[in-house]
Formats: C-alpha cells, structure tokens, sequence
C-alpha cells in the first residue's frame, strides 16, 4: 500500500466530511431524540423572537437600531451559535475525553484529533436552532429593506459567524486540557454571555467591552460587524476584518488544540 | 536497524496530594502540593522487524504508559522513542500510518454506526485503496468471522465481537508495528482462542507485535520474546523458551500409591528427591532437579520401587516463573 503520510486539506475535509455524515445516519437511529431536540432548540429561539417583537411594540429603537436590524443581530448570533451544534458538537466534550483518557485511539489515527473530537456526535438542537435563526435573519433582511445587491456580503457574513463561533467554541473547550473536568465551563460562560449580551448593539456597552469583543475574543464579528455594515451602522471597511477574525480564530483554535495535546496525560497510568 | 527503539524512556506524572475527605479537599485548593509519581523508569526497549513481544507485567507496573508512549500518545519525561526511526510524538501523522493499536479496555468504534460504517471512516482516513480494504475485510472475515457482525450497531455487539471488529480497525491499513494492550481481557475461551490464532497468523506474516496480557496463554502462544517490567523497570528481557529454560529447573511427579504414603521413609529411602503429602493420604508428589535427574531415570526407579497405581508428570508454568520475578524472587 503507497499512502501519502503526509496531511493534506483535501484529506482533513475528507475525514471531517464522512465522520459528520456518518453520524447524520447515527442520527436516523433516534428519530424521536431528533424531533424532540430540533424543536426543542426551535422553541428557545421563538421565544427570543418573540420577545425582541414585544419589546419592540414598546419602544422604537434600541441605541439606534429598529426592529428588523435587532431581529438580524439576534438572528445571525442564533445561526452561527446552532451551526456549532451540527458541525463541531463533539468539542463540548473534550473535557470528559481528556478525563476519560478517550483522546488515545484520535491520536494513533492518521487526521488531526481536533476534527476527530469535533465530529463525535452532533446537537441535534442545532438544527432547529440555526433553522429559526435563519428565519429571524432573512425576516429582519426583508423588514430593513436590504436588497438582494447585498447577498453576497450577507453571505460572507454568515460563514465567518459560523467559522468564529465554531472555533472560539474550540478554544474555550480545549482548557479542559489544563482544567481537568468533565464540563466546558468557559465554554458555557461565552456563549451564555454572546446570547445575553451580543444580542444587543455594541454601542451600549463601555470602550473596554467593545474593544474585548473586537480584538481579543472577536465574538463582535459573529453578528455584530456584519450586521452593523449591512444595515450602514458601520462603514464597510469594517466587513474586512470579518475574514481576518474568522482566520485568527481558526489558527487559535487549531494552536490551543495542539498545546493541549502536549500536555495530554491519558488516564489510567 | 530495530523497527522500535526506546533508550532511557522514562514518565514522571504529576499526582496532587491531598488529604483525604472534604478538610483535605479544602487545603488542597489554598495550600496545593504535588508528588511526582514515575510510571516508567529508565527503560531501553529494541524490538526488530517481525519479532513477536509479550510486555508483561503486575497491575501498576507501567506496561500500558510504555504502550502510550511507544506509539506517541504520551510524550516521555526523559529518553527517546524511534519507531521505524521517527519520534511517534512528534511525527504523529506519519507513524500513524504504520502502526495499529488496540487498548483491550476501550473501543475505537464508532458507538451508534454499524461496524462496517467504522471501518470505512478508517479506510478513509487512512488511504486504504479499494481493493486492499475487501482484501483485508475478506481476511478478517475468514479469521475472525466479522460478516456476521459487520452490519450491527457498535454499541449492540457482545465483548467478543466488540474485540474481534477492534481487532480489524486496527489492523484494517496493513500496520507494520501492532501494539496490542490486554487484547483478551474478558473473552470467553472459544474467543480467545480464534483471537490467539489470528494472531499468530499475524505474527507468521511478518507484522511486528508488542502484546501485553495478564493471561500468559496468549503470550506463550503468541510470542517468542517476553519483557518483564515491574515498578516501571525492565525485571527480564529475552526469549520465553530461555526464561523457562532459566528458571524452571525442577519437574515434579505425583504418585497415587496403592497405600497411604508414608513421607518421612521415602524421603530417607530416595534422598535426591524432594518428597511432599499430596491432597490424598495416598498421594505424594517428588521434586527433582532438570540438571542432575533425567525425567526416564526418576520414572525408571520410581514405579519400579514403590509400583504406584497412577502417576503424572508436571513442571512449574511460565506462569509461576513470572509470578515469582513479580515477588522478586528471582533475578535477572
């Protein structure tokens, strides 16, 4: 047998690929897990839905943003935030991987461990979850009057959401490598502070939060960013640094990872 | 040139130590303290193309660190691994490619798919072509009997054939160098022995193997060579048939006499032998030296003295030798 023993992108896309189809079959082995959760992370979301429509009943603006904009931020956030359900689901469990001595048998396998841990199972959740924040989004789309002119940097928008939040989701997990547990805590922490307050315009909140989510943890770049230029909050040089964040986050994510890795001990020794 | 060499390998772990109970638990998290714990110490290990290894050793003796660090999951404290002259820690891709792993304890199946499903993500991920994967498959069939099993959920399977279709994943990419850690543990007989056979059709096709078992059948069967680690150093390192050789210097006889035996005379009648009661008041058992006794000559004088109604012949297992290097009463 002739193998290439080296790793190629066509190779690590290959394997990311079939793991997560695979475990779509999987899936079709609980057909009332899957319907229970996909609504069950639809129903979360309408309830946000409908509060931002409550609110908005009640007040014209928040710092300047109207309804269909707000609708778009939380819209866009909810997406990118159930699309790390479908396609890196298996990071929350680093942690009890590490604690359990499971990282063994991915490190003995020819792909990189962190797409192996990432597609170890998939959040059903996630698909109702990025189906409503799809809803909300194209609705808010529709209501602020973009036009279709503007897809393409609507589209570049959402992969990098979807890039950024999958890896800082990544990162945030890969600490259970240092802090032995079974829960991302930190993970956890994030993403409940996305969904509370980066649902919101950035300008409500001081300079040193701003420049936090911009340049250290750039969670301003899953919705906020992209949205701010869609709806000429910001200027449209700001969309550069959406590619660029995505791209930071993506090397920290993959360098956290590999760190961790050095300092993998197993269990049972 | 060896296909694995490890020089000076050691693993130190850093345990905490805390006191027992919620107090101690309290300290710990104000006043932390760490005791280093070495799992391995100071090994050299050179295995060569082809040649079959049993790793044997008590609980906590270091076999399954050495494991985890030949193959590069764990990275040495101090002293280097080559496995096929690349560092497994560091060249972590490339040595993948040639080695195959089996952990006893553990799975590498995908839980909710079918084991064919397994295995073709591995065929992917390792490059297997086509033809060499339904070559394989059809081996493995023929030796483990997979098809029966292939189309079953992982998470549905009995441990024998969780283990038999663990066994293929490993081996499913033709691997140079297999390190199998406890690849019998809880089988069944009629499993371990199709096991013990693959494998040492495995070991007749040249693949390298590192064993390590806690049942020595599968090492007497299996290997050629055995290495004894305890408290994370080497106690005996060379050919099994030499470490019997070695150390079983002794055979012993069990008469079944017509009458009760009576120990005290026979011992003062054949001074040479050693002379034990058995379980039977008719029952003895006599002890006699390999070197100065040939086992025709004892039998010789034997039944045609005392004219016993039964007799058998036993020697001590390589189990009994092993379990005496473990007490420490044997030397190198």
């Amino acid at each position: 047998m002739v193998r290439d023993k080296s790793l190629t992108a066509r190779h690590v896309g290959g394997v990311y690929w079939r793991a997560l189809v695979a475990q779509i079959r999987a899936i079709t082995e609980y057909p009332a897990d899957f319907w229970v959760m996909a609504s069950a992370g639809a129903m979360w979301n309408v309830l946000q839905f409908a509060f931002i429509t409550v609110l908005f009943a009640a007040v014209p603006d928040v710092a300047g943003w109207r309804y269909h904009e707000m609708l778009m931020l939380s819209g866009l956030f909810t997406v990118a935030s159930g699309s790390t359900a479908l396609l890196v689901d298996g990071v929350w469990s680093t942690g009890q991987m590490v604690l359990k001595g499971e990282i063994d048998y991915r490190m003995t396998r020819p792909a990189p461990v962190v797409v192996q841990v990432a597609t170890t199972h998939i959040g059903m959740q996630g698909f109702g979850e990025s189906g409503i924040g799809l809803l909300m989004f194209a609705y808010g789309w529709i209501g602020a009057g973009l036009s279709l002119a503007a897809l393409p940097i609507g589209l570049l928008g959402l992969v990098c959401a979807i890039v950024i939040e999958c890896a800082l989701i990544t990162v945030f997990c890969a600490v259970n490598f240092w802090i032995k547990g079974p829960m991302s805590n930190f993970a956890f922490v994030l993403v409940d502070l996305q969904s509370n307050a980066m649902v919101l315009p950035l300008g409500l909140f001081p300079i040193g939060v701003r420049i936090v989510t911009l340049f250290v943890i750039p969670v301003a770049f899953v919705n906020f960013v992209p949205v701010a230029v869609l709806t000429g909050h910001l200027s449209a040089w700001w969309l550069v640094g959406t590619p660029l964040a995505a791209l930071a986050a993506v090397l920290a994510a993959v360098g956290v990872f590999r760190l961790g890795l050095r300092s993998y001990d197993s269990a049972g020794h | 040139m060896p296909i694995l060499e490890a020089r000076s390998l050691s693993k130190t772990f850093r345990r905490p130590d805390k006191a027992s109970g919620f107090k101690g638990a309290v300290k710990h998290l104000a006043q932390r303290k760490y005791k280093n714990y070495t799992a391995v110490d100071g090994i050299d290990l050179s295995i060569e193309a082809g040649e079959s290894v049993a790793y044997v050793g008590p609980n906590g003796a270091g076999k399954s660190t050495t494991v985890k660090l030949l193959t590069g999951i764990l990275k040495p404290s101090e002293g280097t691994v080559r496995v096929m002259g690349r560092d497994p820690h560091v060249e972590r891709i490339a040595n993948a490619h040639d080695i195959g792993v089996l952990f006893g304890q553990r799975t590498q199946l995908w839980w909710d798919l079918p084991v064919e499903e397994s295995l073709k993500l591995l065929k992917h991920m390792y490059g297997v072509s086509d033809a060499d994967y339904k070559r394989r498959l059809a081996m493995f069939d023929d030796l483990l009997d997979l098809g029966e099993f292939m189309p079953a959920l992982a998470r549905t399977l009995s441990l024998g054939q969780r283990m038999r279709a663990d066994l293929a994943c490993a081996l499913i990419h033709d691997p140079k160098m297999v390190y199998l850690d406890e690849p019998t543990i809880g089988l069944d007989i009629s499993v371990k022995d199709r096991l013990r056979a693959f494998l040492r059709e495995l070991v007749d096709n040249g693949t390298t193997l590192l064993l390590t078992s806690h049942d020595l059948a599968d090492i007497e069967e299996v290997c050629e060579r055995i290495v004894v680690i305890d408290k994370g150093t080497i106690a005996y390192d060379g050919p099994i048939t030499q470490l019997k050789a070695h150390y079983i210097t002794t055979k012993a006889v069990n008469l079944y006499l017509e009458g009760p035996a009576d120990v005290p005379a026979l011992a003062e009648k054949f001074p040479d032998y050693a002379w034990a009661a058995g379980e039977a008041p008719s029952e003895v058992t006599v002890t006699y030296e390999t070197s100065r006794f040939s086992t025709a000559g004892v039998l010789g004088s034997l039944t045609a003295q005392l004219a016993p109604r039964d007799l058998s012949l036993s020697e001590p297992s390589i189990e009994d030798v092993i379990r005496r290097l473990y007490a420490g009463e044997l030397t190198k």
